[in-house]
């Protein structure tokens, strides 16, 4: 049972990152780069590791995403792939 | 009885995702894409917490609190670029 939840989980990182590799939308990619982080925090909490989870929960999830947010803000960009 | 209700929860929230997971493949607009990864964090959460429960270590708990504090952060900061941009 725990090694087909953790299978379903790491397939969900493997499909969100190709996701964030192949659209061509660069607000769409840095979606998709942030739900392959939540997949992963998902698959540390289910192998057993609490503390890397929510640290990943924090810096992967939530502050990556300002960060991204924020530097396309500044830069202008947005358009190009 | 707790059982068939536990592996009913499982059930839908694999669903869930998948759900969530096709509409972000498809995504017409960038808003779908939004709402589609606002719905898998609250059914993360919701699995997080299951999978405490089915483990009984109560630990896994604290997890689903901090996500559950932080995981609106980036639709709030993606919802306001957008709103600036139009």
């Amino acid at each position: 049972m725990l090694e087909l939840l953790v299978i379903l989980v790491c397939a969900g990182i493997l499909v969100s990152g190709v996701l964030a590799v192949c659209l061509g939308n660069m607000l769409a990619a840095m979606i998709s780069a942030g739900l392959a982080s939540l997949f992963a925090a998902v698959s540390y909490v289910l192998l057993a590791a609490p503390d890397v989870a929510m640290a990943e929960a924090a810096i992967g999830s939530g502050l990556a995403t300002l960060i991204f947010l924020y530097t396309m803000r500044r830069t202008g960009s947005g358009r190009e792939p | 009885m707790a059982d068939i209700i536990l592996q009913i929860a499982g059930a839908l929230i694999f669903m869930g995702i998948a759900c969530g997971v096709l509409r972000l493949i498809i995504g017409r607009t960038i808003v779908d894409r939004i709402v589609a990864i606002d719905m898998l964090t609250v059914i993360s959460i919701s699995l997080i917490a299951l999978y405490a429960h089915l483990s009984g270590r109560f630990v896994y708990i604290d997890v689903a609190l901090v996500y559950g504090l932080l995981s609106f952060l980036a639709v709030l900061a993606i919802a306001r670029f957008l709103e600036r941009k139009s």
